[in-house]
């Protein structure tokens, strides 16, 4: 069965086949155990449990010490990308915003403090350019992934 | 006497406290704020009070809720934990006032511990050589900042900025340049004054390659004051300690003995009573400075209970009843170390994290211990600090007891939300840790540009045949999840389904 996840790197293309009670991938197996995890033996002789859960979309998976968190790609669905704008790296509240739109900022310059969990943390110009929408103002809650700020960046 | 106790905190250290009760004898209460309603530390309370309010400041800050809670519910002594209202010496002679036992030592000495340039004085007095630094009293904004520019100039760069009724790193800023004084001033300021209700800042002269050492100490009523060895506590990201240990890998018997000596001297000085731990920074050439007094119970304890075999948090309760501490002469034996898990996207720059623990299995097996405050099933909100368990291991040795921390992280199962547990196992392969040569400055070294795990290929491999695996055989339908738990139909109700018994 194909599956598509999303990793750092782009998109990776999974492909699983059913053999008895065996998942087959190239020279790797893997049998599903009676608790729910999967014992995954790998072509280079090293085995182990892999235990899984699915929130939402992702697939989380715990394999020897590394923990991974995968998106799945929907069949059929499209890719948003990143408009460009500054986004909430977690779920918080703005404390300051100091810029204004139609502002020329430089690259690193501080644009908004947020806080999450009692600590404060800066969001920063990425380039130098210009404020073009500000979304937010103090005391707004905003969640993971909300777009803060938008800028164009300056072409040189 | 003491036979009731109110735990006016709330996750890890709520728990391990009404354990501590439940194996002592005594009642104990739990408060909570409504978005702690499930909780596991509600649970292990004998009975548990909602507080009113939205905010930490009208919940677990509500000294007066919290004091009208334990009246109605008859705990005769109230438990403060740490943070929160645990170094607050008005809330300590409120509670007193009431008639309630403070678990914790008076408000005087709370007071002049808790006021850095006060315990600064007490310890110099002592003989304790101390680091340079200067408190700033005023609190308008514009006065502070103008004596903080003073300041800096006697004080000397690189400096450190720390909130004056801080700790756990809020309010704390290192500052290498005069040019950045101001701006860090400014979000120390507000930052404190979040978080604690006060936004006086302290100025230190910031000491690198500098090990942090701590000494434990134990009053009680019947003058016995003891300190039980140190904890080193150097591995720190954002002064956020992430890695403890007891004894000190380079500590020598001299060392320890002159610490022990000034820590207790410490304690004397302000007739403390219960447990509390001195803070130092232990020099590459053995010299050692005071940095401050903790007058709490600490988040890393667990390491010394593990090589002193002593229940500081049991001891804590004896002395407050006004019983004499039980532990006998100091004996420290093996090696613990203790690993603090984070909801925290350590490769995004420790950004913490949330999610639900879809799957949350600690480690087993000998010499392991887990002090946590959440379970399977629970959420990971934005709303409380994101230290969500402390996982410590006990060894004969160091060389052991880390090997023994390896594998208990590597068994350590968290799916669902993003953990530092990668960050903690990498961690125990550093060169500096294997040593035990590190230093408080060590994760921004090693990692200037933030770190990433390393991930050999074959296990991205088996990460991605898994979720393959796992999304073909449909495993996800299989096992309710928390987000798939609500589409549960609850079907007409069962005439059988109740509980019949019939005694002969």
């Amino acid at each position: 069965m194909d599956h598509q996840f999303n990793s750092p790197d782009g998109p990776v293309d999974v492909t699983v086949a059913k053999q008895g009670d065996d998942w087959i991938l190239g020279e790797h197996k893997a049998v599903l155990e009676r608790d729910g995890r999967i014992r995954i033996h790998l072509a280079n002789g090293v085995s182990g449990y892999a235990t899984v859960a699915k929130v939402d979309d992702n697939w989380w998976v715990h394999f020897q010490g590394h923990t991974f968190n995968l998106e799945r790609i929907e069949p059929g669905a499209t890719q948003g990308g990143n408009d460009g704008g500054l986004t909430a790296p977690m779920p918080g509240k703005v404390l300051d915003v100091l810029v204004e739109e139609g502002q020329s900022v430089e690259s690193g310059q501080t644009l908004m403090v947020l806080e999450a969990m009692k600590m404060e943390h800066r969001i920063l110009a990425s380039a130098t350019g210009t404020i073009t929408d500000v979304y937010f103002s103090a005391g707004d809650q905003v969640q993971q992934g909300s777009v803060l700020l938008a800028m164009t960046e300056e072409e040189d | 006497m003491v036979s009731k106790v109110l735990v006016a905190n709330r996750g890890e250290i709520a728990c391990r406290i009404l354990r501590a009760c439940s194996e002592a004898g005594l009642e104990s209460v739990a408060i909570y704020a409504e978005n702690d309603a499930t909780s596991l530390f509600v649970e292990l309370a004998d009975e548990s009070v909602m507080l009113h309010g939205d905010t930490i400041a009208e919940t677990y800050l509500d000294q007066n809720q919290i004091l009208m809670i334990a009246g109605e519910t008859g705990a005769d002594a109230i438990h403060p934990g740490f943070g929160f209202l645990s170094e607050r010496a008005d809330f300590a002679r409120a509670v007193t006032a009431a008639g309630i036992q403070w678990v914790g030592p008076s408000a005087n000495a709370i007071e002049k511990m808790g006021d850095k340039m006060t315990a600064r004085i007490t310890m110099r007095d002592a003989g304790v050589p101390v680091i340079p630094g200067e408190e700033i009293e005023s609190t308008d904004e514009e006065e502070a900042l103008i004596a903080i520019q003073q300041a800096s100039t006697r004080v000397g760069y690189p400096l450190l900025l720390k909130a004056s009724s801080g700790g756990g790193g809020k309010g704390m800023r290192a500052v290498e340049h005069p040019e950045e004084l101001l701006d860090a001033a400014r979000s120390a300021r507000r930052e404190a004054l979040a978080a604690f209700g006060d936004g006086r800042v302290y100025l230190e002269r910031l000491l690198t390659g500098s090990k942090h050492v701590e000494i434990q100490v134990l009053a009680d009523r019947h003058g016995r004051t003891i300190h039980l060895g140190e904890r080193e506590c150097s591995v720190q990201r954002r002064h956020q300690k992430v890695f403890e240990e007891a004894p000190c890998a380079t500590m020598t018997e001299e060392i320890r003995a002159a610490m022990g000596k000034a820590a207790v001297a410490a304690a004397m000085a302000v007739n403390y009573e219960g447990a509390g731990t001195v803070e130092f920074l232990l020099a590459p050439n053995g010299e050692f400075f005071f940095l401050e007094m903790n007058t709490r119970i600490q988040v890393e304890h667990p390491v010394t209970e593990l090589v002193t075999g002593v229940d500081i948090v049991r001891e804590q309760l004896r002395i407050a009843a006004g019983e004499p501490m039980s532990c006998g002469e100091l004996n420290i034996r093996g090696h613990a170390i203790e690993v603090r898990l984070y909801a925290e996207d350590a490769s995004n720059n420790f950004l913490p994290a949330i999610g639900p623990l879809a799957v949350f299995i600690p480690p087993e097996g000998p010499g392991i211990r887990l002090d946590t405050g959440v379970r399977q099933g629970d959420e990971v909100t934005p709303n409380y600090d994101p230290m969500l368990a402390k996982l410590i291991v006990w060894a004969p040795s160091r060389e052991e007891a880390l090997q023994r921390m390896r594998r208990s992280l590597e068994e350590f199962v968290v799916l669902g939300t993003t953990t530092n547990l990668r960050f903690l196992r990498e961690l125990c392969d550093v060169p500096d840790v294997i040593e035990g040569t590190t230093d408080t400055t060590m994760i921004d070294r090693l990692w200037p540009d933030g770190w990433s795990p390393s991930v050999p290929v074959h296990i991205e491999d088996a990460a991605f045949m898994a979720a393959a695996v796992g999304e073909s055989a449909g495993l996800h339908r299989l096992r309710s999840t928390p987000s798939s738990r609500s589409d549960d139909p609850s079907g007409p109700t069962s005439p059988f389904a109740t509980l019949n018994r019939r005694y002969p």
